[in-house]
């Protein structure tokens, strides 16, 4: 791995740059990226056309992706250490929306008080605390070669903080998100082994423990109940394994998926959107979507390996967790094999905090690429 | 950190993602690939709903194809209850408290809806207590929507639909009801239309909604495909409706609709039309049933409330009339009495009539009486009797008399009952077989009883039974219609069965000589139904067939479903019902004869030549009176006969009546028998019109017609004989005159 001090030795040459950070841009994240986000918006448009009242949204998903793309963009041209050295301030923020959307200034939605409406838009702090929170550890723990048991505490604190706020929405899922962004980040972060397997001992007895505490809501057991009893499957759960399974081989074509056309699959423009790519295009469709998704985590894999320092590494180690998860989890639930979250799939779900979220996200792991040779 | 152990743990991080990739595609693969067909059949039946609607039913003819039931469509105005329930979501009609808060909620749009029935004119005037009690109406399925008001006029429809959001739970529907031009004509034997229970769901293979049960099989015609059935579909309960179910049921439409998740209609996948029922043609002559009918009811209802020679009150809770064709069993009529106008019930039968129809002082008029009731034959029973002693060999028929004393001795009586009379002590003397039918001599059949069960080491101890068992007698003749009585032959082996069988309700398990007297006379336990006897004389008149009676002979459709099927020639034949031979019975010519002799002597000059003496039918009848002793009440009467009785002519008609508790054979069933017979015999039978006024006028004017012919003819008749020229017809009405 170079150095910047290597660096700095290179002879500069004016007209042709090679530390230049758009030299350096990673065309295949950007594509794979592209074409999922079109993808997207082929499955929120045949997800919605059919259903009164949400006809209009397609029109906010171009919206959203408008925006989306602008600040992934920006973000990516700014050199991500620029960011890194905001930390405090924008992790400060994320918490305090977290905090905020606890009182009568959130929305409640489906029991869950995780959203600012703004007029007619609506905000979900959730979103933007993943990407604080992930710029947080990497700034902290990228800065010191080990990871002793003080930097440990703190980095656990930095973690666990959002992922109490959100538990108390109560949102179940973005809690899990957290816990699988922590663990990837303390795994890549150096923290020791040992530590890791205290670690995860205590979580799972955290689980337990709040699984008994009856703090969770009626419904969210229920979610996580049906999922460990195959039998007494949900409807939600069926309607999707129904749309996703008799798509077949090809599916049924696009605007064709009877289950889909008939609205039997609820909140398909979102936490249900792979249904609409499984029904409509069957397995070479729904399994090209899941290998460009699966395109974007290697990319950003080896992104982490390419960060010119230990803060870009953890970056994208970062991002890559809060990505798996999110897809392992939001595919896995509609595929029945994964209990039912309401987290959304990146890219493809309809929902602005999400898309403009995870267009940021890619957008950090892009600048770390690209100024992986900038001093 | 190093960067080895960085890269190992990434590769770690790395490993993870590929596992869970994997397991992604692997059950994507799954559920696509291997799972998909079972997914596909849950994804067809969420979306595509089928809905069936009736085909019209079938009409029933009569044996001249005039219509006799026949379809209209009528406006009814329902509660649609589950619209209703949501006004009152919460609440309970199971709990007394709540019932009385659903009636209070919904009283006054009760009120708003009985206020606006009663402005319209709606008969009979309704209160919101009424449509109350119709809410809570528990023989209505709670989905179903609960008639309020029936028949009701176009312009009420109208009223409602227009004005649909002022009557929440009110719904105008237009239903598909029977339609019976002739009235109550024949309504014993068409039966009626009701919905399908779940017995006759599971029946007809179709499945009942909220059960598990599995259908059993599908009942239908061989060769035609099974008509499908769901709930609240009308079905055939009684009568030919029922007996012919499989032909009237017209085949449904089925339209398949893809709806959404809320149930709203996508797309029509397949619409199917309708298709209407076969038409059935009866045996019956509208004609014959109506003037059967008719007489039955004026005689039970003239000699009601009389006193018979014996002392004993005219009740004739009943009467029944069986008119088969002797040739082949063809039903020509039926009637019962009491009777019920199944216009009455073509929209449910209400609570109350229901249980008028079902009392016993009313002398159960649902009950087809002709083939339901049993009664004791009588001497009716006498030529069966006859039968058996000619075919063991006991009597023969060249020189065998026996002298009638009035009384009758059995031989070596020890005890119990030792001395038979005939009726009313009467000596009729010398007597053969001819003249025993003929004066009907009870004496000369207590002989043949008796001998018969003394030589059962020669003839079996059935002799007398397996003769009226070759009549089929005591056992249903197997007339398609539903609920026919088997009636009862009594053998020394069925008494022993019934006494071991319940040792409480009989006397004795042994077989006495007297029993075989008193059943060759038809009494003690023989019972039969008008219909086997009429069956067993239309067996004597044929030489010995036994036909299987029916009262269909043909089924046909429309050839185009778009003309009216009553259309001239726009009919074709689906299936023809042909006489079916059940047995024979040996009759040898001799023994035919002797019979013959007999019971036509018994309308000159015999038991019922009262009856037949003043104005004899247009061709001689063969019959024989009976008057069965039923203990403490009035005799029942019985005349069972045919004619014409000609040698080398062909039997037209094989007639039963029974009266019961109405006195001798001779006084009521013979003279009805007459009155029935004499004006099928000479062509003169009155034509019925259809009720409905379109109809009505043509058949009046065919009707006029038909007696100014009639007229023309006997003004011809009369001028030709008072011209001077000799006939037949003219001599034989002198000499029956002269013999009155």
């Amino acid at each position: 791995m170079l150095t910047s001090t290597e660096r700095s030795t290179t002879p500069r040459v004016a007209s042709k740059d090679l530390t230049a950070p758009w030299h350096h841009v990673d065309g295949v994240l950007i594509a794979a990226v592209a074409v999922v986000l079109a993808m997207g918006s082929v499955m929120v448009f045949g997800a919605t056309r059919h259903t009164d009242g949400k006809t209009d949204l397609i029109f906010r998903h171009a919206g959203f992706l408008v925006v989306g793309v602008a600040a992934g963009a920006v973000i990516a041209a700014v050199d991500y250490r620029r960011v890194l050295a905001w930390w405090p301030v924008v992790y400060g923020v994320a918490i305090a929306a977290l905090v905020g959307v606890l009182t009568p200034l959130g929305a409640t939605v489906n029991g869950t008080s995780g959203w600012y409406r703004l007029g007619p838009a609506s905000f979900q702090p959730a979103e933007l605390a993943k990407l604080a929170t992930i710029l947080a550890v990497a700034a902290y723990l990228g800065a010191a070669e080990r990871v002793d048991w003080r930097r440990l505490l703190v980095a656990l604190g930095l973690l666990g903080a959002p992922l109490a706020l959100v538990l108390l929405q109560p949102d179940l899922g973005s809690a899990l998100v957290f816990a699988a962004i922590s663990l990837g980040m303390l795994l890549v972060g150096g923290v020791r082994l040992r530590d890791l397997a205290v670690l995860g001992v205590v979580a799972v007895a955290a689980v337990a423990l709040v699984l008994g505490s009856g703090r969770l809501d009626e419904y969210q057991q229920d979610r996580l109940s049906n999922f460990l009893s195959t039998d007494g499957q949900s409807y939600n759960v069926t309607q999707a394994q129904t749309a996703i399974s008799s798509g077949g081989l090809t599916g049924y074509g696009f605007g064709e998926g009877p289950q889909t056309r008939g609205g039997f699959v609820p909140v398909q423009e979102s936490d249900f959107i792979f249904t609409v790519v499984g029904e409509e295009f069957g397995f070479i469709g729904s399994g090209l979507l899941v290998a460009l998704l699966g395109v974007i985590i290697w990319r950003i894999w080896r992104v982490a390996q390419l960060a010119a320092d230990h803060a870009g590494t953890l970056i994208c180690a970062g991002v890559m967790s809060m990505f798996l998860f999110h897809i392992f989890e939001n595919i896995g639930m509609t595929l029945g094999i994964m209990p039912v979250t309401g987290i959304p799939l990146p890219f493809v779900s309809y929902g602005g905090t999400s898309i403009v979220a995870s267009c940021v996200a890619v957008g950090l792991v892009e600048s770390v690429h690209m100024h992986r040779f900038s001093r | 950190m190093d960067t080895d152990s960085q890269k190992v743990r990434l590769g770690a991080l790395g490993i993870v993602a590929v596992s869970l990739f994997l397991a992604l595609f692997a059950r994507l693969w799954f559920l696509q690939g291997i799972e998909r067909q079972e997914f596909e059949a849950a994804s067809v039946s969420n979306r595509l709903r089928v809905i069936q609607t009736e085909g019209p039913r079938g009409r029933i003819l009569d044996v001249n194809g005039k219509v006799i039931v026949d379809n209209r469509t009528t406006i009814v105005v329902a509660l649609d209850r589950e619209q209703l329930r949501e006004k009152v979501s919460g609440l309970d009609e199971r709990d007394e408290a709540d019932l009385e808060k659903i009636r209070t909620t919904l009283w006054s749009d009760f009120e708003v809806t009985a206020t606006a029935l009663n402005s319209l004119g709606v008969q009979p005037p309704l209160t919101a207590e009424d449509i109350w009690n119709r809410y809570t109406d528990k023989r209505y399925s709670p989905q179903e929507p609960v008639p309020v008001a029936e028949d009701v006029d176009p312009l009420v429809e109208q009223y409602f639909l227009e004005r649909a959001q002022d009557f929440p739970g009110i719904i105008v529907e237009r239903r598909t009801v029977r339609e019976y031009p002739y009235g109550p004509l024949a309504a014993h034997i068409l039966g009626y239309v009701g919905e399908i229970n779940d017995q006759e769901l599971l029946e007809r293979g179709a499945v009942v909604p909220g059960s598990d049960e599995v259908p059993e099989s599908t009942t239908t015609i061989p060769g035609q495909e099974p008509k499908p059935y769901e709930a609240g579909d009308s079905i055939g309960k009684t009568g030919v409706e029922r007996a012919y179910e499989a032909d009237l049921r017209g085949t449904p439409g089925e339209r398949t609709i893809e709806v959404n998740a809320k149930g709203e209609m996508l797309d029509v996948v397949s619409d199917t039309p309708p298709e209407a029922g076969d038409d059935v043609w009866l045996t019956i002559d509208i004609d014959l049933q109506a003037h059967a009918e008719a007489q039955l009811a004026r005689t039970v209802e003239d000699i009601r409330g009389g006193v018979t020679e014996d002392g004993r009150d005219i009740t004739a809770p009943q009467g029944a009339v069986a008119i088969t064709d002797p040739m082949g069993g063809e039903v020509r009529a039926m009637a019962s009495y009491p009777s019920y106008d199944p216009r009455m019930i073509v929209n449910g039968i209400p609570t109350a009539l229901w249980d008028e129809l079902q009392d016993p002082a009313n002398g159960l008029p649902l009950n087809n009486w002709a083939m339901q009731g049993m009664y004791a034959p009588g001497s009716t029973f006498k030529p069966v009797t006859a039968l058996a002693g000619l075919q063991t060999g006991f009597i023969n028929p060249a020189n065998d008399t026996y002298y009638d004393q009035g009384t009758y001795e059995l031989q070596g009586c020890t005890g119990g009952k030792c001395e038979f009379r005939n009726a009313g002590g009467a000596r009729l003397g010398s007597v053969d077989l001819p003249r025993s039918l003929t004066v009907s001599s009870d004496v000369y059949y207590y002989w043949i009883g008796e001998n018969l069960w003394l030589g059962r080491g020669t003839w079996g101890d059935q002799a007398l039974q397996d003769t009226a068992f070759q009549f089929g007698l005591g056992d249903k003749t197997g007339i398609e219609l539903p609920g026919e009585a088997r009636g009862r032959i009594p053998t020394p082996q069925n008494r022993k069965e019934a006494y071991d069988a319940n040792p409480e309700a009989f006397v004795t398990d042994e077989w006495f000589t007297g029993d075989n007297v008193i059943t060759a006379i038809g009494q003690g336990d023989v019972l039969v139904t008008p219909l086997q006897l009429a069956n067993t004389y239309g067996t004597i008149a044929n030489g010995g067939t036994v036909y299987q009676p029916h009262v269909a002979y043909q089924t046909s459709r429309a050839i185009d479903p778009t003309e009216p099927p009553g259309a001239e020639g726009n009919f074709e034949v689906v299936r023809t019902i042909e006489p079916v031979e059940k047995g024979q019975v040996d009759i040898n010519p001799d023994w035919y004869g002797q019979i013959f002799q007999g019971l036509v002597g018994v309308t000159q000059e015999g038991t019922a030549a009262a009856a037949w003496g003043a104005n004899p039918t247009a061709w001689p009848f063969a019959g024989k009176t009976g008057t069965a002793e039923v203990n403490d009440k009035a005799d029942t009467s019985l005349f069972a006969g045919w004619g014409p009785a000609v040698a080398g002519e062909t039997p037209q008609y094989a007639i039963a009546v029974v009266v019961p508790e109405s006195g001798f054979g001779g006084d009521v069933a013979a003279p009805l028998t007459f009155d029935i017979i004499s004006p099928a015999s000479n062509g003169q039978l009155d034509p019925v019109c259809p009720a409905l006024d379109p109809e009505r006028s043509e058949c009046e004017k065919s009707k006029a017609d038909a007696y100014a012919r009639l007229a023309a003819a006997q003004q011809r008749q009369d001028e030709q004989a008072a011209s001077g020229g000799v006939q037949a017809g003219g001599g034989t009405q002198a000499e029956d005159g002269a013999g009155n």
